[in-house]
């Protein structure tokens, strides 16, 4: 009897050194942790309890028959991150490259299934050389078996996928159907088609880092949500953005005590808007000064950087924060900066987590570039995003609320269930200068009369009073006061509920 | 008395003036530029009068300006503070026209002084020390030997037309005067166009060392004692002491008494200070006289317990000094610091812009000594480009020499800055320096110890023990609160004691702590043999200061929790520490060192900015010193030019894009 327990054991070492003491010395010199290792940086230490550790293609193609390795290139499993479930899988490059196969689909499918299930985030770890050629088709279809469940559990609990290596060809599209995407700068990189096939095919000669490496997509394409300097700093920023978030969609986000106070006032805020009305200022001051300890999880930081969004908490109490930053592009909307924000939006409220948003926004950016990559529809997605989100939208106007972006910004009549504005606010149509020279067209040449115009304008509509006069904002207040009164406000918020009309699905202008 | 003091400046010195007319019961008026519009001066002045745009020269400098100001609010006297108009005698002189009384001294003071050759030549008929040197210019090497021999080596010849160290030669003997006399000459005409030669004695290792006087309207003037300023950086003082560490009573009498007779020369009747260099063997020879109150007041103030600006005050309304040569006492040690918005570890370039952060610690008792801090900002204030960058004075006052340092750097410690850089770490490396430390300064001191200009201090053993201690703390604290979230299917660890291994920068250091109580641990550490060593500390997630006792000593460390790690300052010196469990920290060692990418060939922004133009494209070649791009902030134009010869490989940014600070816009092949 014992011998057989023992046996256990054995197996159990055997398919743990997974492609062997040789591969996994060669992934260290890549500056790389094993599929293990990252693992268990991850999760709680001992809390892992892995699946299918004994799963081997079954191949007979090519010799395969005679190269199996119990695991199958992924680990797959469980454990927690602060005591709380998650799923997970991690690519393992030392067996077959992390290659996919029929039965290692099968072992991610698994864990998939059983998160939407048991209501738990799932966590991919990427890290391999795409498709178990050798296996044809059975590697097509594994492809898809973990791609239809990718999107089944959209909305369902959170997705997170970690680039930590090489992921090409059919290994990208399960991480791009993922709610975040976060990469390690310098030794992964993601694409459809590798270097090679682009030099075939146009010509191009690029390297694996200009092409899919964490600077391009962190900041260029927006694919990745962020990226960190080693697999270390990657995983423990990840257990950070993981106590942010509910397990599933039946779940509220995780209240965490906090040792700051709720009636916390920043003197300072009074000042962070300048007297200049075009002198930029940093919007994250704001959301720094107002979150819990200063405790700010950015998301997609380099992309899109006109438009600010990430978690922090109010009083203990997750929150999502969608900010115009005034620094750069004078906070407008682009295309960018809507899908950005939209999609994070409706990450916010697929998940039950409050959304505060502070508004200074010139309007949409004008221009062909805009107008022919499709801003009409892209910015419509912000604008549809904050409309159906029925989680609680607390908003407040810093400075500039201009015309068709006013409304977008998760404005009353989107059914913003607390609007504020600072008494710096300006919410009107347009820039009182563009106004004045609309409504008094025959007065252009005058220059005197234009700023008598102007100042009209400006009087009657660069001030939130007109706004609050219609009820559009429910209140004007301090900006030092600003943490206290959304902390109180959150609270109203409570036991909200609010629906939406039974659809299939909606249709949002993808 | 003054019913109502206008202030003709700004900052800090209009807080420190205003504080003062309160005490005094007396009303104030403040100026403002549009810039100050929101600043401390204006919230506590009783009145404030908008005088133009931010740029001085359209505000502050404005003399008409002020003029109407002082018309529109009734203000019976002006407090000028330094800089601006404090030394021009126009104002004193229109303000006698309005019948407005001015807290300075007389005109003919300010003129006979502000004038370089005049103020010499008084000096020297009032018996005042000046630099031994030839009258006129010499003409040939005998003349020039013998001038030389008179004067008393060692010597300096340099171009009369001179200037930037060319056609200068220090001679120490005959046979120097003779060869340097030729070489100067030869290069001073080469150089100027202008082969004149001037002789006088050079002065080794020259200190700073200034006589603070005050003089009142029947004749009587005292002297404060001195102050000594030689720590400086590009003759812009860093850190100001009274009284000097080298003067003895002699010198400083003799020293006293020449500024005193100087200054009844001029019949002087308000605060001035008369500035001398003074040698090795404390021979002293005078500079110059400023007429005005001057930054580094607060040490004089400290050490006599007189307030100099209610002395002004006294005497411009014709009071007499209250008190005589014998009464004014010499009380403690003060030190001043320059707390400057200036980057020390990028060549001290300026860093101006919002206070984001802004913590200073209280005045009062701090250690064994007092802290007195001269501030104008407050947190969300701007420093901005137009004015002095200077973010506060903070001065600390003790007994000895030794207490009023440590009470200076224990300030220091607990300062946070941040939103721009400040040379607080800069300031803390000079304090704990040992030449400093034992008084052994001179005009030279900064580039003699900081050739290379400022890149940290190396840390000290207790420094690391602090450091690791604190990390080991914080990530305790922070795990165990991580432990406190809702939704947990496994119990919270119940663990008293656990192993964490610290990286420091580069060290690694293993730890033990145990969380003994409430805000209190116990940590052991062999590689810093460090045993069984007590923290207790109030501290908390979100604070930027770490104040803990360790191992009975109270410490203050500047703290920061970023993606990269904890950043923590003491002193000069800033780690960045990151937490491992034993086994994470096996694998840590395992990932790749990343180079640091080489700043020689990177040009990044040095302040967040708008690109106006970019003057080069990939692949030009340039050479030192052209330009590459313009960066404006703050209505400044910035143009960054070519540190060595290269060719550019990549530019990142154009014309019209906005820059953060540090952001890459040129790279070099």
């Amino acid at each position: 009897m014992k011998d057989v327990l023992e046996q256990l054991e054995a197996k159990r070492s055997a398919a743990r050194l997974g492609g062997g003491a040789a591969r996994i010395e060669a992934q260290h010199a890549k500056g790389k942790l094993t599929a293990r290792e990252r693992i268990e940086m991850l999760l709680d230490e001992g809390s892992f309890e892995e699946w299918d550790m004994f799963v081997e293609h079954r191949c007979t193609d090519f010799g395969m028959q005679d190269k199996k390795i119990p695991g199958d290139g992924v680990v797959t499993g469980h454990g927690t991150i602060n005591g709380r479930l998650v799923y997970l899988f991690s690519k393992d490059f030392t067996v077959f490259g992390g290659s996919l196969s029929e039965t290692h689909a099968q072992k991610i499918v698994k864990i998939q299934k059983a998160a939407i299930q048991n209501g738990a985030p799932i966590i991919g770890i990427f890290d391999a050389g795409g498709a178990r050629i050798q296996e044809g088709v059975a590697s097509l279809g594994g492809y898809a078996d973990i791609f239809l469940q990718n999107t089944l559990a959209s909305g369902v609990v959170p997705q997170i996928s970690m680039i930590m290596g090489p992921c090409a060809g059919g290994d990208v599209y399960s991480p791009a159907i993922t709610d975040f995407i976060f990469m390690v700068k310098d030794t992964s990189y993601m694409y459809v088609t590798g270097p090679d096939v682009v030099k075939t095919v146009t010509n191009e000669t690029v390297t694996h880092e200009e092409l899919g490496g964490a600077s391009i997509h962190a900041k260029k394409s927006g694919v990745a949500d962020g990226a960190f300097e080693n697999d270390l700093e990657a995983l423990v920023q990840i257990r950070r953005l993981i106590d942010f978030l509910p397990l599933s969609n039946r779940e509220t986000p995780p209240k965490r005590p906090s040792y700051d106070n709720a009636d916390r006032q920043e003197p300072s805020l009074d000042t962070l808007v300048p007297s200049n009305p075009n002198k930029p200022y940093d919007i994250k001051e704001l959301i720094e000064k107002v979150a819990d300890e200063g405790d700010f999880f950015e998301i997609a930081p380099d992309y899109g950087a006109n438009i600010v969004t990430g978690f922090g908490r109010l009083d203990g109490q997750p929150v999502g924060f969608v900010a115009n930053q005034p620094m750069s592009l004078a906070g407008v909307l682009d295309i960018d900066a809507s899908r950005k924000a939209g999609r994070f939006v409706r990450f916010c409220d697929a998940f039950n987590i409050p959304v505060v948003t502070f508004v200074d926004v010139p309007g949409f950016l004008p221009g062909t570039k805009q107008e022919y990559g499709g801003l009409i529809k892209h910015g419509a997605k912000l604008l549809f995003a904050y409309a159906e989100a029925t989680v609680p939208k607390l908003t407040v106007i810093t400075r500039k609320a201009y015309g068709g972006a006013y409304d977008v910004m998760s404005s009353k009549h989107l059914r913003g269930d607390v609007n504020y504005a600072w008494p710096t606010a300006e919410i009107a149509v347009m820039g009182a200068k563009g106004a004045a020279e609309i409504i008094h067209r025959k007065d252009l040449g005058d220059e005197e009369k234009m700023a008598a115009h102007t100042k009209e304008y400006e009087d009657r509509f660069a001030n939130p009073f007109v706004a609050a006069g219609r009820g559009y904002i429910d209140d004007v207040i301090m900006p030092h006061n600003t943490r206290k009164r959304l902390i109180s406000a959150l609270r109203t918020l409570k036991n909200k509920k609010a629906e939406n009309p039974w659809k299939k699905h909606d249709n949002i202008p993808l | 008395m003054f019913k109502k003091i206008l202030i003709a400046n700004r900052g800090e010195i209009a807080v420190r003036v205003i504080k003062t007319c309160q005490r005094l019961g007396i009303a104030t008026v403040a100026v403002y530029s549009e810039a100050d519009a929101d600043s401390l001066a204006v919230e506590m002045a009783d009145e404030a009068v908008f005088i133009g745009p931010p740029a001085p020269g359209e505000s502050y400098l404005v003399l008409d300006k002020i003029l109407d100001a002082i018309k529109q609010t009734g203000a019976d006297a002006v407090h000028p503070g330094f800089g601006f108009l404090s030394e021009n005698a126009a104002f004193p002189k229109a303000l006698e026209e309005i019948g407005v009384a001015w807290i300075g001294p007389n005109v003919n003071a300010i003129d006979a002084m502000g004038d370089k050759i005049r103020s010499k030549q008084l000096a020297a008929k009032a018996g005042v020390s000046t630099i031994p040197g030839a009258d006129g210019e010499i003409n040939d090497a005998d003349t020039a030997l013998a001038a030389a021999k008179a004067i008393g080596y060692p010597v300096m010849l340099k171009a009369s037309a001179g200037g930037g160290g060319k056609g200068m030669r220090i001679a120490r003997s005959d046979a120097e005067v003779k060869e340097g006399f030729k070489a100067a000459r030869n290069e001073a005409k080469s150089s100027f166009g202008d082969d004149r030669i001037l002789i006088e004695k050079f002065i080794e290792e020259p200190r700073h060392i200034e006589i603070q006087v005050l003089g009142d309207k029947h004749g009587n003037v005292v002297h404060l004692n001195e102050r000594e300023c030689s720590v400086q950086r590009r003759n812009q003082k860093v850190l100001e002491e009274a009284p000097s560490p080298f003067l003895d009573k002699k010198t400083r009498a003799a020293m006293g008494e020449q500024a005193v007779s100087l200054s009844k020369a001029v019949d002087y009747d308000s605060a001035g200070t008369v500035e001398f260099i003074v040698d090795k063997d404390k021979n002293f020879y005078f500079l110059e006289m400023n007429t005005r109150l001057q930054v580094e007041h607060p040490v004089t103030e400290l050490t006599t317990h007189l307030d100099l600006v209610e002395q002004m005050i006294r005497v411009a309304a014709g009071e007499a000094l209250g008190f005589k040569q014998s009464e004014v006492p010499l009380d403690g040690w003060a030190v001043e610091a320059r707390l400057y918005a200036e980057d020390p570890y990028r060549g001290f370039l300026p860093s101006i812009g919002r206070l984001k952060h802004f913590l200073e610690p209280a005045e009062g008792k701090l250690g064994e000594g007092q802290l007195r801090i001269d501030s104008g900002v407050r947190e969300g204030d701007e420093i901005s480009l137009f004015y002095d960058p200077m973010i506060a004075k903070v001065i600390g006052y003790g007994k000895t020499r030794e207490i009023a340092i440590d009470t200076l750097a224990e300030a220091l410690d607990r300062l946070h800055v941040d939103g721009l850089q400040s040379n607080a770490p800069f300031l803390s490396a000079v304090l704990d320096e040992q030449d400093f430390r034992s008084g052994r300064i001179h005009t030279g001191y900064i580039p003699e110890h900081f050739p290379e200009g400022f890149h940290g201090t190396a840390p000290r053993e207790d420094q690391l023990i602090a450091m690791s201690c604190a990390a080991a703390y914080v990530h305790e604290i922070n795990i165990r609160r991580g432990g406190r979230i809702e939704g947990r299917i496994r119990p919270e660890e119940d663990i008293t004691s656990r192993d964490w291994v610290i990286f420091l920068d580069k060290r690694r250091i293993p730890v033990e702590i145990e969380m003994t109580a409430e805000g209190e641990a116990t940590i052991w550490s062999p590689s810093l043999k460090a045993d069984k060593i007590t923290l207790t500390t109030q501290w908390h997630p979100g604070q930027h200061l770490f104040q803990a006792t360790i191992d009975g000593q109270e410490i203050a460390l500047v703290f920061a929790d970023r993606t990269e790690g904890y950043v923590m300052r003491h002193r000069g010196f800033t780690a960045t520490a990151i937490v491992c469990t034993p086994r994470s920290a096996e694998l840590h060692v395992r990932l790749p060192e990343k180079e640091k990418p080489d700043m020689a060939k990177l040009v990044v922004s040095p302040m967040p900015g708008l690109v106006v133009t970019v003057e080069v494209e990939e692949g030009q070649e340039v050479k030192t010193g052209e330009p590459l791009i313009i960066v404006e902030a703050m209505k400044m134009e910035n143009v960054l030019r070519a540190e060595t010869d290269g060719t550019i490989k990549s530019v990142k940014v154009e014309a019209g894009n906005s820059v953060a600070a540090d952001e890459l816009m040129i790279e070099f092949e």
